[in-house]
């Protein structure tokens, strides 16, 4: 074959904006499952891409590695596939923190018994095998179909009784659909119906429930703003603490039971039981406390962006409307009943390329990696930026149109290139709730367009980083009884 | 390590178990994570020819066991293909991209499941008789079945 190394440009030569910051001091870069937090990021990202071209440097980030933005999904490929045995992923400096010192004889008791959330190395390596084959497997999630069915329930009762005298959502509908999220997960990782929609002051659920409000409250603060609390524990902090230590310890209350159940029966029942079987207690502990900590808001943000697309969108609710009454038939929801909904799964696809809840996903190189040509080197971030390749005309066909057909007749007169819109990531370290989310997602929008028809009367919204992508407003969907 | 943790596995446990007609719910009363020591019960094994053909044009003949999947083939014969079934069968790398000949690839008795489709999506070199191999599960009639292993990206840039 040819020679190989043609003229391999180095690391200096790459383009990008000198000096930073660009933006004034706003620029911050929260590597939040790789995301960014910086409200406008995706727009900068757009101006970057045309100023720059495919690959942009940022460099001289007040103590974060230097940055590489990549913009080709060809590139993308190459990176992903080129992944070793354990792919780093940039992740937040104060959950670091909190496992590896603050807590780190909990989370260094057992070996490999930190989690995947800000673990890297053999250690994330050890602990991820144990986890996955639980988590991912399909039949993993469809055994959950009935009880999240029967929480999606909950949550349309819940609506249509706090909808206003113009059948409006309330402005603080968002927040609905993080009960309904929340309540969701505990029932997979806890084994636990929380009942957030009506949970009495001073029960377990409360407490948990004002956690994880705690924890996403403050983990944007402490990681967007001066990082203090590296050098005292300000109060913020000590909030942020709290909080951990309380989703940890409901956990580990829910373990321990899971344990009792598993010993009076025999066998496991459920994924708890099953990693608790598989895996023991704290690795079991460890993983449901991980999912609480990037499962909610990523499953409400993705839902509320989709209701709101869809409200905006009325033949296709019509269209899936239809789907979904050949396949129910008036009946309740069972497994594998989604799959006989291409449509559905489409749409929910074509909201992630356009409006990706996590923007952008990275890797921090583990070696010398040649990318766009030039050699870039080791422990450099490189971000993937899939809000802008999802939403480009180079990898799809309109790319501006909203078009869910697009994934489900691909002619090969279409563009479409696979690593351009990943809202899950890829490869060994994927979205480990991957198959959850989905389950939680397919069937409360199934729900919903079962239920209502959507209508949207306000002004449009654009969408921010917040930190998930999300429209910037106030949710008030019209939900009009079928 | 790795190898002899994926070996422990039953390869059923990890396979799509809905398939889009929605029809076998066998999963419901199989729990796909049996304690890992409960390996398979050691049922004579039956077995089945197996080839695989590199992108090279090397061949390998192999006697696999009747139940495992292609990756297990692959990892108990120590085919060492780099790369390979990175995830360990649980569908986030597609890693494990095999291509039949048409006449197989029809008469399988599974068709992909839609988390398989999603994978096989990225997988390299994608061809209309490309199915992911930790999904394959090898059964009686698959004998003298012939798999090729396509390129990587990583052969192609070499
Ligand atoms: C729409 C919903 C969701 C989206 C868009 C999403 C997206 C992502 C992305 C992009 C990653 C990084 C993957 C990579 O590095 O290649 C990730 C990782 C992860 N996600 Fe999700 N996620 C969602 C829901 C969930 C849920 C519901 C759970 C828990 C049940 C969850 C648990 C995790 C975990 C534990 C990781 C870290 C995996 C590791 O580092 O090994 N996610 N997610
Ligand atoms: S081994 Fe990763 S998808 Fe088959």
């Amino acid at each position: 074959m040819f020679d190989v190394a043609p003229s391999v440009k180095s690391w200096e030569d790459v383009p990008g904006p000198r000096p930073l910051p660009l933006l004034g001091n706003t620029w911050r870069f929260t590597p939040y499952i790789g995301g960014y937090s910086v409200e406008h990021i995706d727009k900068v990202c757009l101006a970057l891409r045309e100023e720059f071209g495919n690959c942009v440097k940022m460099t001289g980030l007040l103590g974060r590695p230097d940055m590489l933005f990549v913009f080709d999904a060809s590139e993308v490929e190459r990176v992903f596939r080129g992944e070793d045995a354990a792919p780093h992923r940039p992740s937040m400096p104060s959950l670091n923190y909190y496992k590896h010192t603050l807590r780190k004889d909990f989370f260094g008791a057992e070996e490999n018994c930190a989690g995947v959330i800000a673990v890297h190395g053999d250690q994330w390596s050890a602990f991820r095998t144990k986890v996955s084959r639980v988590a991912l497997s399909a039949g993993a999630a469809a055994q959950y179909t009935v009880p999240v069915a029967e929480v999606a329930d909950a949550f349309i009762q819940r609506i249509r009784s706090i909808r206003n005298e113009d059948s409006e959502t309330p402005a603080d509908f968002l927040n609905e659909v993080h009960k309904w999220s929340l309540e969701s997960l505990s029932l997979i990782a806890l084994d636990t119906r929380l009942n957030c929609f009506n949970a009495s002051e001073d029960s377990e659920s409360m407490r948990l429930i004002d956690a994880v409000q705690t924890f996403f409250l403050s983990v944007g603060e402490l990681e967007l703003r001066a990082p203090w609390w590296r050098l005292y524990p300000t109060k913020m902090f000590r909030q942020y603490v709290a909080a951990l230590d309380t989703i940890l310890s409901v956990t580990l209350s829910h373990v321990e039971k899971a344990l009792k159940e598993i010993k009076a029966n025999g066998s496991s029942k459920s994924l708890l039981q099953d990693l608790v079987t598989a895996a023991g207690p704290r690795v079991a502990a460890v993983a449901a406390l991980d999912l609480f900590l990037v499962g909610i808001d990523t499953t409400s943000n993705a839902v509320a962006s989709i209701l709101y697309q869809l409200a905006l969108r009325p033949q296709v609710q019509e269209r899936m409307y239809e789907e979904i009454s050949k396949v129910l038939q008036d009946r309740p929801m069972k497994p594998g009943d989604v799959n006989q909904m291409p449509y559905l799964k489409a749409c929910v696809k074509e909201v992630m390329r356009m409006y990706p809840v996590v923007v952008g996903n990275g890797r921090q190189l583990t070696k010398d990696t040649v990318v766009c040509g030039y050699n870039i080197p080791k422990g450099t971030q490189v971000i993937f930026q899939h809000y802008v390749m999802g939403n480009s005309d180079d990898y799809f066909t309109n790319a501006s149109e909203f078009r869910p057909e697009r994934w489900m007749n691909r002619s090969p007169a279409q563009k479409h290139h696979a690593f351009a819109s990943l809202p899950f990531g890829y490869g060994k370290r994927m979205c480990l709730g991957r198959r959850f989310a989905e389950l939680e997602i397919h069937t409360v929008i199934c729900k919903m367009v079962q239920a209502f028809k959507m209508e949207y009367h306000h002004e449009p919204m654009d969408y921010h980083i917040h930190p998930m992508y999300t429209p910037n407003g106030p949710i008030r969907l019209k939900l009009m009884d079928r | 390590m790795l190898r002899n943790f994926v070996k422990s596995l039953s390869a059923r446990n990890l396979r799509c178990s809905i398939k889009n007609n929605g029809v076998s719910q066998s999963f419901i009363s199989r729990r796909f994570i049996a304690p890992l020591s409960t390996t398979e019960p050691a049922l004579k094994a039956e077995k089945v020819k197996v080839t695989f053909i590199f992108h090279d044009g090397k061949r390998m003949e192999t006697q696999a066991n009747v139940g495992d999947s292609l990756l297990d083939v692959v990892v108990n014969n120590e085919l060492n293909i780099e790369g390979y079934g990175a995830c360990e069968g649980t569908l986030t790398c597609s890693t494990c991209h095999v291509v039949l000949k048409p006449e197989d690839y029809n008469k399988l008795p599974d068709e992909a499941c839609d988390e398989e489709r999603d994978m096989l999506d990225l997988a390299y070199g994608l061809t209309d008789t490309s199915r992911l191999g930790c999904q394959i599960i090898l059964t009686k009639d698959m004998d003298g079945l012939e798999i090729q292993i396509p390129e990587t990206i990583n052969d192609a840039r070499v």
